[in-house]
């Protein structure tokens, strides 16, 4: 028994679900459900359809080169069966699936770090852009007044005394 | 998805009823059919063919790319010309979709990018005869 892939959206197809399409040339392809069936018939290019796993690793949504990545394959050489290795087996699996659920999860995070610096980029020229509606005409002018004033006065003094 | 690109078919009675032809029945060939097609010993079978009266043409005037047969020579040169036929000729300028590409998508194996593949409408000298 073997949980195959869907041709269209890359999901899993497990025994007793999904059409099997083969074509005339002997090539089969599995689909998961008739969206996918469907939009095959369609002649629709999963890698441009944006809710296939193809769109998202072509189009950098998702974790595309990874180790983690490397532990499920196609194993077409039956493997004797033996408690202990298939313990370890499961023990592994859930071990590989815990890292990779983690560095998935941590790249999306990362990919979505640029959108917040570039929203607070745009913030920022966009107050910079009409500062005029924000700051009123003589805001910040008052001490600059003040400090004229003091200014004069001093001057005033000590061409006072100079007269004197 | 964005707005169909389709113009032009309001009266066409072939896109009538598009389910129809969405069947397997009058499926057309697929572009990594048509990948296998270019391969030059297939492609110089499919550009010469024997005579074949049931096939539009006598099958002697064949678009490899559109995987269509047309009437003479004139049709198949205005052919090239249309947007059609470029429209096909970028679609093939990648490397076809494939059931490993799928799996590896599905965290089999890690991305690996499509290659690029340098696409030419068939030349015509030789089919002149």
């Amino acid at each position: 028994m073997r949980i195959e892939k869907c041709y269209f959206c890359s999901g899993p197809v497990y025994p007793g679900h999904g059409v099997m399409f083969v074509r005339n040339d002997c090539k089969s392809f599995r689909f998961c459900r008739s969206k996918c069936h469907k939009n095959f018939k369609k002649k629709r290019n999963p890698r441009k359809t944006r809710w296939t796993k193809a769109f998202r690793k072509a189009s950098g949504k998702e974790l595309t080169v990874d180790n983690c990545l490397e532990f499920e394959k196609r194993r077409n050489i039956p493997v004797k069966y033996s408690r202990e290795m298939w313990e370890k087996t499961v023990e592994a699996m859930k071990r590989v699936e815990e890292i990779k659920r983690k560095r998935q999860a941590r790249f999306i995070m990362n990919r979505l770090k640029k959108g917040k610096e570039l929203e607070k980029e745009e913030a920022i020229n966009e107050v910079k852009k009409n500062i005029h509606l924000i700051k009123a005409p003589h805001a910040g002018k008052a001490k600059q007044l003040e400090d004229k004033m003091v200014q004069k006065l001093q001057e005033d003094v000590e061409m006072g005394e100079e007269d004197i | 998805m964005g707005k169909s690109k389709q113009t032009g078919n309001h009266k066409s009675d072939k896109k009538k009823n598009i389910s129809k032809t969405w069947k397997t029945k009058r499926r057309t060939k697929d572009l990594d059919q048509i990948h296998c097609d270019m391969r030059p010993d297939t492609a110089a079978k499919l550009l010469h063919q024997d005579l074949d009266y049931d096939v539009t043409g006598c099958a002697q005037h064949y678009c490899l790319h559109c995987a269509r047969y047309f009437v003479d020579m004139k049709a198949l040169k205005d052919h090239f010309k249309s947007k059609v036929h470029k429209k096909r000729l970028k679609q093939l300028r990648e490397e076809p979709y494939s059931q490993a590409e799928a799996e590896r998508a599905a965290g089999m194996g890690s991305y690996v990018a499509p290659r690029a593949v340098e696409v030419k409408t068939q030349p015509l000298d030789e089919d002149m005869d």
